[in-house]
């Protein structure tokens, strides 16, 4: 396994280990109690999302080789569609 | 570039499509956090976070399949990227069976969280169904020595994890937060 690889792989068992830490927060997760809304749950879990999101773009489309355009395009994306879904959460 | 720059600005086209979509389920959310939250709590956890892992772990073989095709290991890229589509077909049965258990259960349009659901889910499921047609013709190309070449094989895994980066955000916004 060449390191680009071994790199690609890394990235896999960290985004799988991530999904299934997050199921845990999940409402569906505890059903003996009526589910509570959690800023505290909500801001962790889309911090996680942004990083799972941004590993994917970066090793597995390659875009941390790709011309820099690219990987400002993708990066403006993830801030203004992470940056609004925390806004419209907030307000 | 990874793959062909028509490819990335249809790929580009299509984030920012979803996110429009993300961005009104948000709107929506905030005007009904309970009702959102309680129909959230009656999604089944077990089958997201298997389809998540199904999704990931199809794009991550693609992606192997990116590095054998470029090693001019053209059978393993082969076999890689047929492991990728049946992780896609593995994921959109379960999904049809989510959404099955889902109506027979009683949740349809007519709650506002599931015909998000259902509309956002669809959308992505038909994504899915683009990208298996997609990793066909990768594959068809990779059987004949007179066609194959690296560029497509890219071109062909960039769409796919697309499909995987969307439903990651669809899994965290549907499933997870609260």
């Amino acid at each position: 396994m060449n390191l680009q690889s071994r790199a690609i792989t890394w990235v896999w068992g960290l985004l799988v280990l991530i999904t299934i830490g997050t199921g845990w927060l999940a409402p569906a997760a505890h059903t003996n109690h009526l589910a509570q809304a959690s800023l505290p749950i909500t801001v962790l879990v889309l911090a996680l999302a942004l990083i799972k999101s941004r590993l994917i773009i970066r090793y597995f489309m390659e875009v941390r080789n790709a011309p820099r355009w690219l990987g400002l395009a993708t990066d403006g994306w993830l801030a203004a569609l992470f940056g609004a879904v925390l806004v419209i959460y907030l307000v | 570039m990874p793959g062909d720059i028509n490819m990335w600005v249809m790929v580009l086209g299509d984030m920012i499509i979803f996110a429009g979509y993300f961005v009104i389920f948000m709107i929506y959310r905030s005007m009904n956090r309970q009702e959102f939250l309680l129909a959230q709590q009656h999604l089944n956890i077990a089958i997201g976070v298997t389809n998540t892992v199904i999704l990931l772990t199809s794009s991550w073989v693609v992606a192997l399949a990116v590095q054998a095709v470029r090693a001019g290991e053209f059978e393993k890229s082969t076999r890689l990227v047929l492991a990728g589509g049946a992780g896609g077909i593995a994921f959109m049965v379960l999904k049809g069976y989510e959404w099955a258990s889902k109506i027979a259960a009683g949740h349809t349009n007519s709650e506002m969280f599931y015909s998000f659901y259902y509309v956002i889910t669809g959308v992505h499921l038909l994504h899915v169904l683009i990208g298996l047609i997609v990793l066909g013709v990768v594959v068809r190309e990779l059987r004949n020595p007179a066609k194959r070449r690296p560029a497509m094989v890219e071109t062909g895994a960039t769409y796919w994890h697309m499909v995987d980066l969307l439903w990651v955000i669809i899994f965290a916004l549907f499933y997870v937060m609260r």
